[in-house]
């Protein structure tokens, strides 16, 4: 049986920053991939706008992944593709991995550890409790995505689009350009979900509207969708009754939500933050259960390929490092306020690893205007960062050093949002 | 007759009249609500009459004429066979493959484009044990046949199929009272090995299970498994005995002569039977109607089944249900339970409730909220956040709520399997083997008939990858490399699978098709991944473009066209007609 320090699974972003990490820093490493060709759902993201951080370049989603795709080949790190993990099992202190793959067929390889970046799936019509019959004709922005980008046909001429999270808005944009037509965006939320600049760039600039605190309650159509009940919603999303209006449309496509694919994470009983859907993972992006690392959309939804590369590297990083020693864990919470924020990652911080450097990501719950978010340790703050305005689909990055800091288990770390000047 | 019409007219309207016709009784006039046309129907049933033929209107109240296929041709035009069985469901396929021992010619007509795309699909797959019906009604007979002779039929036509046994919970201690009353049922309707548990013995058994109950009946028999790969198992095992299946074909009329079928008009030409099986399920009454035979009415009874994500599939491994024992043997209404599915999943549900539209499978918010107010609190761990999709069927309900499995007492050569309702699924193999001695009795008289010689009762299924070991599964690979890629990443299904459910005995055309056979898209992102492979499969392996792949045959096409095509007509794309 082939052994590995790291196996990756995923070779979307996340997981290529990721092995390209773990093989540059001296661990034997090998990437899996379920799909046929690397690079993950930047293949379909054929607009622009991807590694300003990483690259200073705007790049599309393609040549985003091939830069990398490229790195990780040149350092001939493997990547097994068509290839899926069907169970993994942990035996002492490393993991027995059962793949599938049409050349190998059933086989085992073994790994002192795992990262997880496999990605994240869409919330369905069905999950978001749209009821009326099921026509066909109703798809995931991803989906059509997919349809359009890849292989080149188009779901639809005349459609609505419920969501406004990024894909709905790109996929709005994407689809009038290919000649459909977009009747309007449709968001259940006072807000939008998406970044600013592609409400602008996606919808203003070609004039599809978007409805604000307005959902999809009802799908008409047998065969194929003929229309779609749009309700108005009260401020707990609840659709409001005798608001109803029909929209003729022949077409559904779905932006309402991405959630973490933690199906391995699962198996294993590694802990899953309730708040993020991914696992609860260290600073080292370990999870709970040793050896086993998780980064990219699997951890967390990121807004910017940029931070999910970033979380993958750091994961590769330390991945190695844990499989060339194996090392004590102790770990400290990070405590944050429900009320400020949707969520904050990593959820631990390990005081006995020698790597005091943190990077932590999280969302606020809702827009807030002039505030400061500090990191206290007991009682004291380390850290301070005043914001002009905070967004739910603007992620936010914070670099924390540890060093000064003598910490121990007992302490409070946490992190607070208050009302502050800017 | 003038007590039943004094009574309807006294608790609904003076409009309404009754007489009778042949040994039926006939209502006609007009109502407010549907509600009154259910309630006249129900007053009219069983008071001495074989069949109440209800043809009260309500009005300003419009029921869609019966869904059609759209493909219009001669295929089957001028055909003679010594079998016609109109509709493609567990009915109609079992009798198929019944009937397909014998020496005679079969054809099944479906209106749809694949098999089991109604009834058979649209319910929670489980194998009733038969107590609940009350003894002595065909449904109680057919019921504890049936489910018996699944353990034989579903080995022959290897479908998996476990008896998971379910549990009657019991809340309240009073409902002990209930016991022996139980107990009775399931020695007259002789329901084997059913036995009391106290709510600790239950808790061990099912350790997810509420605090909130005080005990409950085990029923060991009570099996599960998928309705429509049993229904497509039927029907394959009929193809290959030599039935054939002429999809997209809807039965419009019927020419008699002396009281027997000569001929039967469909949109695909005429065919000329000997004899016709009327197996079609909400429209059976529609089909006796049309052979002037009509002594019963359906009234559609809907319910709606919500689907729990796998991960949850993990909490229980049986049927549980509140003991809904008293409300059942009074009338209709199903309590609906949870039910472990074989596949792995927990289906919620279903509800029941009348209303006047057989083919409307339209879910409702009230309902489905309904559904999870009511069962989630048996087991605690579920939650709104494991609804991974729900669906509506309708039960095929007569007014005296019996099945019908009978030759017609008016047209010689018509056989009704009709008002096949809950628990149809688990009495149709033994429906199928009463409509066998029916039909071939009736054939004698027509024809010789004799069985044949080389009969085959087994059918092979296609492999389940992630059912099998990895010996079993790593040979298979070695065999068929298509079996190593993963298309359908929730449910572990392989390009293998999606290609030999495309060229099984029945193949499979569209996408639901595909779905009901191997099961891609059926997992927690419901297609969102592995729809667009599944099309390009599709179109690979049969004569299909992408453009004229369907989800679900008709016009429900996936696409709406090529993208860089020149669009003169950019107005919203309305103008150029077609999807």
């Amino acid at each position: 049986m082939e052994t590995y320090d790291v196996v990756v699974l995923g070779a979307g972003p996340a997981g290529l920053a990721a092995g390209l990490e773990a093989a540059k820093r001296g661990g034997k490493t090998l990437i899996i991939e379920r799909e046929s060709r690397p690079g993950g759902i930047l293949k379909q993201c054929i607009h622009d706008g991807f590694g300003l951080i990483e690259f200073k370049e705007k790049l599309s989603g393609p040549e985003y992944a091939e830069r990398y795709i490229r790195m990780v080949r040149d350092k001939n790190i493997p990547i097994m593709t068509s290839t899926f993990a069907t169970k993994v099992l942990k035996d002492k202190d490393k993991f027995i991995i059962t793949l599938v793959n049409s050349n190998k067929g059933v086989f085992e390889i073994e790994s002192k550890t795992m990262i997880l970046a496999n990605g994240c799936r869409e919330r369905t019509s069905k999950q978001i409790f749209i009821h009326g019959s099921r026509p066909s004709g109703v798809y995931t922005a991803g989906t059509a995505q997919y349809f359009i980008n890849i292989l080149g046909y188009l779901p639809c001429k005349k459609c609505v689009i419920l969501g406004s999270g990024d894909i709905g808005l790109i996929m709005a944009r994407r689809l009038t350009l290919e000649g459909a037509k977009v009747i309007g965006v449709y968001e259940a939320k006072t807000t939008p979900s998406g970044l600013t600049r592609n409400i602008v760039q996606c919808l203003y600039d070609y004039d599809i509207p978007l409805y604000l605190s307005r959902t999809i309650t009802r799908i008409i159509g047998d065969d194929r969708v003929e229309g779609v009940i749009i309700n108005e919603v009260d401020e707990n999303m609840k659709p409001i009754k005798g608001t109803e209006k029909l929209v003729e449309c022949d077409g559904v496509i779905l932006s309402v939500g991405l959630i973490p694919e933690n199906e391995i994470a699962e198996s294993l009983g590694i802990e899953i933050d309730k708040f993020t859907k991914g696992p609860c993972v260290d600073h080292n992006f370990m999870t709970l259960e040793d050896g086993v690392f998780s980064c990219g959309n699997a951890l967390h939804v990121n807004d910017l390929v940029d931070y999910v590369t970033e979380s993958g590297r750091y994961a590769g990083e330390r991945a190695v490092v844990y499989a060339k020693n194996n090392i004590e864990k102790n770990l400290v919470k990070v405590n944050m306020s429900v009320n400020d924020f949707l969520y904050v990652v990593p959820q631990y911080i390990d005081i006995t690893s020698n790597n005091k450097k943190v990077v932590l990501y999280f969302r606020s719950r809702e827009i807030r205007k002039n505030v400061v978010v500090q990191i206290k340790y007991d009682n004291k703050i380390v850290f301070t960062r005043k914001y002009r305005v905070l967004r739910p689909p603007e992620m936010q990055r914070i670099e924390l050093d540890l060093t000064e800091l003598k910490m121990s288990k007992d302490k409070d770390f946490c992190i607070v949002m208050k009302e502050g000047q800017y | 007759m003038k007590k039943i019409q004094k009574n309807i007219r006294q608790k609904i309207n003076k409009e309404i009249t009754c007489y009778e016709w042949h040994s039926s009784i006939v209502l006609e006039g007009i109502v407010d609500s549907w509600d009154d046309v259910v309630k006249a129907g129900k007053l009219a049933a069983n008071k001495g009459y074989k069949g109440v033929v209800n043809k009260i209107e309500v009005k300003n109240l419009s029921i869609p004429d019966i869904k059609k296929p759209l493909l219009k041709d001669n295929y089957l035009h001028g055909k003679k066979v010594d079998v016609l069985i109109i509709g493609g469901g567990i009915i109609g396929c079992a009798i198929a493959r019944e009937l397909s021992k014998w020496d005679i010619s079969i054809l099944i007509i479906e209106k749809e484009e694949d098999l089991a795309m109604h009834t058979s699909s649209r319910n929670d797959g489980m194998i009733h044990p038969g107590i609940l019906p009350k003894p002595g009604t065909k449904k109680a007979i057919f019921n504890v046949r049936g489910n018996k002779l699944y353990s034989k039929v579903t080995k022959e036509l290897d479908v998996p199929f476990r008896r998971i046994g379910s549990l009657m919970l019991f809340e309240g201690n009073y409902m002990k009272l209930l016991l022996p009353y139980i107990k009775l049922r399931a020695k007259q309707n002789r329901v084997e090995g059913i036995q009391y548990l106290s709510a600790d013995a239950i808790r061990k058994r099912v350790p997810a299970i509420t605090k909130d109950i005080s005990g409950g009946i085990f029923v060991p028999t009570t099996g599960i498994l998928s309705p429509y790969k049993m229904t497509i198992a039927y029907g394959e095992n009929a193809v290959l005995n030599g039935a054939e299946i002429s999809f997209n074909t809807i039965a419009l009329s019927m020419k008699k002569e002396h009281e027997s079928i000569k001929a039967v008009q469909t949109n695909r030409g005429t065919i000329y039977p000997n004899l016709v099986i009327n197996a079609a399920g909400v429209y059976s009454d529609k089909i006796a109607e049309m052979a002037g035979d009509q002594f019963f009415t359906i009234h559609p009874r809907k319910g709606q089944t919500i689907i729990l994500d796998k991960k949850k599939g993990k909490l229980i491994d049986i049927v549980i249900a509140k003991s809904s024992l008293r409300k059942s043997t009074r009338s209709n209404t199903k309590g609906g339970g949870i039910v472990k599915t074989i596949d792995g999943n927990i289906l919620v549900g279903p509800d029941a409730y009348e209303q006047p539209y057989r083919e409307d499978y339209t879910t409702t918010r009230e309902n489905i909220e309904n559904i999870m107010k009511k069962h989630f609190p048996l087991i605690p761990q579920l939650s709104p956040k494991d609804v991974i999709n729900y669906f509506a069927g309708i039960r095929a309900a007569t007014y005296e709520e019996d099945f019908i499995v009978e030759k017609s007492e008016y047209v010689e050569n018509l056989i009704h399997a009709a008002g096949i309702q809950s628990p149809g699924l688990a009495s149709a193999p033994a429906i199928a083997e009463e409509i066998e001695k029916i039909t071939i009795n009736v054939l004698n008289d027509i024809q010789e008939v004799k069985p044949k010689e080389n009969w085959n009762p087994i059918r092979k299924g296609i492999p389940q990858l992630n059912k099998m070991n990895k010996y079993e599964r790593d040979r298979l690979i070695k065999e068929r490399p298509d079996y190593g890629i993963i298309i359908c990443r929730c449910e572990e299904i392989s390009k293998g699978e999606i290609i030999d459910s495309i060229k099984s005995p029945i193949p499979a055309k569209s996408i639901d098709a595909i779905k009901r056979r191997v099961r891609p898209g059926m997992g927690r992102c419901q297609g969102g991944f592995c729809l667009p492979l599944v099309s390009k499969i599709i179109e690979e392996e049969t004569e299909l473009d992408m453009l004229s792949i369907t989800k679900k045959g008709n016009k429900s096409q996936i696409l709406s066209k090529e993208t860089k095509e020149p669009d003169f007509d950019n107005e919203g794309g309305e103008a150029s007609g077609d999807i």
